[in-house]
This record gives C-alpha cells, structure tokens and sequence, in this order.
C-alpha cells in the first residue's frame, strides 16, 4: 500500500507541467540572478517574478535563444552602475529552441493577480499624433533624458540609464507599461525613475507611443 | 430754499474726518489687507537652516547622479546623450545668479519650469519637499556658492 501511494505520487509530480518547468527554471538557476517571488531580496537581473504581466512571449522565446543587451548601463544596482562599468558584464545564457519555449512557459505563468492598469488593444497611431506624443515623451515628461527611444526618422536617441525602449513594442505588454507608469511601486520598491501623477490620457497616449517603438522601425 | 440745521453739518464734517483719517491712510489699507498667502513649499523655505542629511546625499547619487554625475560635474552616464548638457554643480559662476527658490521649483516642477532644459524631469512626487530642500542645499555646498 505505502509503494502504491509513493508510485501515486511521483506520477503526479511528473505529469504536473508547473512543477517539471519549474525545475527546468530551477536547472538553468534563474533565480540566483533574478527574483522569481516578490518576497525575496533585491537580485542583480531584473525580476522575473510579473514576467507574464510584463513580457510578450514571443519576444521572450527569442530573447532567451539570442539575449541582447537592454540595459545598456547595466542593472542600476550595480556597484560600478554609475561609472558606467558594468560589474554583472556576463551575457546571459543563451538556451535551446526546446527549453526556451518551456522556460517561456514558466515564465509567463508567473503573474500578479491584479495590475493596476488594464489597456485594450491599442489603435495604431499617426505620424501626427506620434509626433505630438513624442514631444511629452522627450519634453514634458523627460523620458528620453534616461531611455533610448526611437525619433520620427527611425534612429536611435537618448539616455542609457533605464532600459532601453527601442524594441519596447515587442518587448511588453501595454497593460504592463500603463501599469508601471500608474504606479512603479507596485513593481519595484525602488526604481531610479521619477514617480508621475499623469493623467489617465496621458499614461495611454505614452503607452501607445512605447508600443510603437519596434526593432523593424529603427534605420 | 430749506437750511441745513448745524448740527447735521457738524455730523456731516466728523464723518469726512473719520474718512479721511480711517480710509485713506496707506497704513490703514494695509491693515485691513488680507495678508498675502504664498504657497507651503515657498513658506518653507525660509525656515530654520538646512542640513544636509545622509540619506539626502544618497538620494543625490541615486537619483541626480545618473545626468549630473557622481561629483555632481554634470558628466553623469546619461550626459553625453542629452541634447542639453546636465548642469555641473560645481561651477559657482551660473549658480550663483540663481535663488534656492529656483533651483527648488526646477527639481520639484522639472527644468520647463523654471525656463530651462526640458531634460530635467520633474521629482515633486518621488521626493519630499523637505528632501528637495536639503537637495538645494546640497548643491549649494557643491557649487561653494550662495544667492537669495
């Protein structure tokens, strides 16, 4: 009877898809570089634990074959941050096809219950009311001051301090950027970037404007 | 013709006096004057001296420093990326001709604010008022200069 319920057991645990992913993240050893849980100590990537709030998965699929750098200054914690001297210089593993697309999945299933902003699908923008969106984004918001962004003609501009924005559109989801824009705290108990009291409009017309700023745009 | 009785003259001459002794002196005006309110953050200004807490000079290297740099010379890892350079701290010769008061609605309201770099963002609702302050002074100490 014991051998029964032992043999229960482990079958359950090896048909459980969360917890054979979860070990498939456990083997790469994520979490000694990224907080995969809200109540653990700050780490020096950046935190995993809102990924399927915050990621678009097929840009998350790709970014574990091939990662590229998005902080260009490196992870604001880091010692040497301010120098610009990245002390957390090591690339981050690059994994197969296979446990890209199961980490993907991992990943993904890691969520807040609740953010604080939902958008619906965006509506595509003109290169009028880009133009207009990006002059809060550069001037009245001062965005560009610490993120790399796209200008009108597709080239690349701005500061390296925050992450980069240039492929922001494949990159997040736009519940996510309104949500960080309403309220960064829920996220990060300590950003480098300014907290904003924007107006509802003005935290959408920003977020359709990141959502714009693709790879593909840049010349 | 009707004559005016002497004593509704008299009255008439203690009311002008009252007048013209209670309604037109400068000094009355401004008595009666609602005094002039200015807005808390500018009250609080001009109280007791300032010092410089260590928290606020690391807000200074956590926040400012990423434009301003680490010394506050103004070559922080965002400058050379800015279409308006940060201001260096350091040099008293443009500090100097600025007040406390600007250099506090800057950091508060953002560069825009007070006519200058849009670059600069605005820290009202990230600091407190009682940070920016110590911030002012903080840079006042960098640029060893002073102004009103």
């Amino acid at each position: 009877m014991k051998n029964f319920l032992y043999l229960l057991m482990g079958g359950w645990l090896l048909c459980n898809p969360m917890l054979s992913h979860a070990s498939l993240i456990q083997e790469k050893k994520c979490s000694e570089c990224h907080r995969l849980s809200k109540d653990e100590n700050e780490k020096s990537g950046p935190d995993l634990f809102y990924a399927g709030n915050k990621f678009q998965a097929s840009w998350l699929k790709q970014y574990l074959q091939n990662p590229m750098t998005i902080r260009i200054a490196g992870g604001t914690g880091d010692p040497g941050f301010l120098k610009g001297i990245q002390a957390n210089s090591q690339k981050h593993p690059a994994l197969s096809k296979k446990d890209a697309g199961q980490v993907t999945k991992e990943l993904m299933a890691l969520m807040l219950l609740e953010l604080p902003e939902e958008v619906d699908l965006l509506e595509p923008l003109t290169k009028g009311q880009k133009a207009k969106i990006k002059y809060e984004f550069e001037r009245t918001f001062s965005c560009i001051s610490c993120h790399q962004s796209l200008n009108l003609a597709g080239k690349v501009r701005g500061g390296i301090s925050g992450p980069s924005l240039v492929n922001a559109g494949n990159r997040l989801q736009a519940s996510w950027v309104a949500s960080w824009l309403k309220s960064p705290r829920t996220f990060s108990s300590k950003s480098r970037m300014p907290i904003y009291k924007m107006e509802d409009e003005a935290r959408l017309r920003l977020t359709q404007f990141i959502a714009t700023l693709k790879n593909e745009n840049k010349r | 013709m009707k004559k005016s009785s002497p004593t509704f003259i008299l009255s008439y001459c203690v009311f002008l006096i009252v007048v013209g002794i209670t309604g037109c002196s400068e000094k009355s005006a401004e008595e009666t004057r609602p005094p002039l309110k200015s807005p808390a953050y500018l009250e609080e200004a001009t109280p007791e001296p300032v010092v410089v807490s260590e928290k606020t000079r690391e807000t200074y290297q956590w926040y400012c420093a990423q434009c301003h740099g680490i010394q506050g010379k103004g070559d922080g890892i965002n400058a050379k990326f800015l279409t308006v350079p940060p201001r260096n701290h350091t040099k008293a010769k443009y500090l100097e001709t600025r007040t406390d008061k600007q250099f506090f609605e800057a950091i508060k309201f953002g560069g825009l604010s007070v006519g200058r770099a849009p670059c600069m963002p605005a820290w009202g609702n990230t600091m407190s008022d009682s940070t920016i302050h110590e911030l002012v002074r903080y840079i006042r100490e960098l640029c060893q200069c002073e102004a009103l």
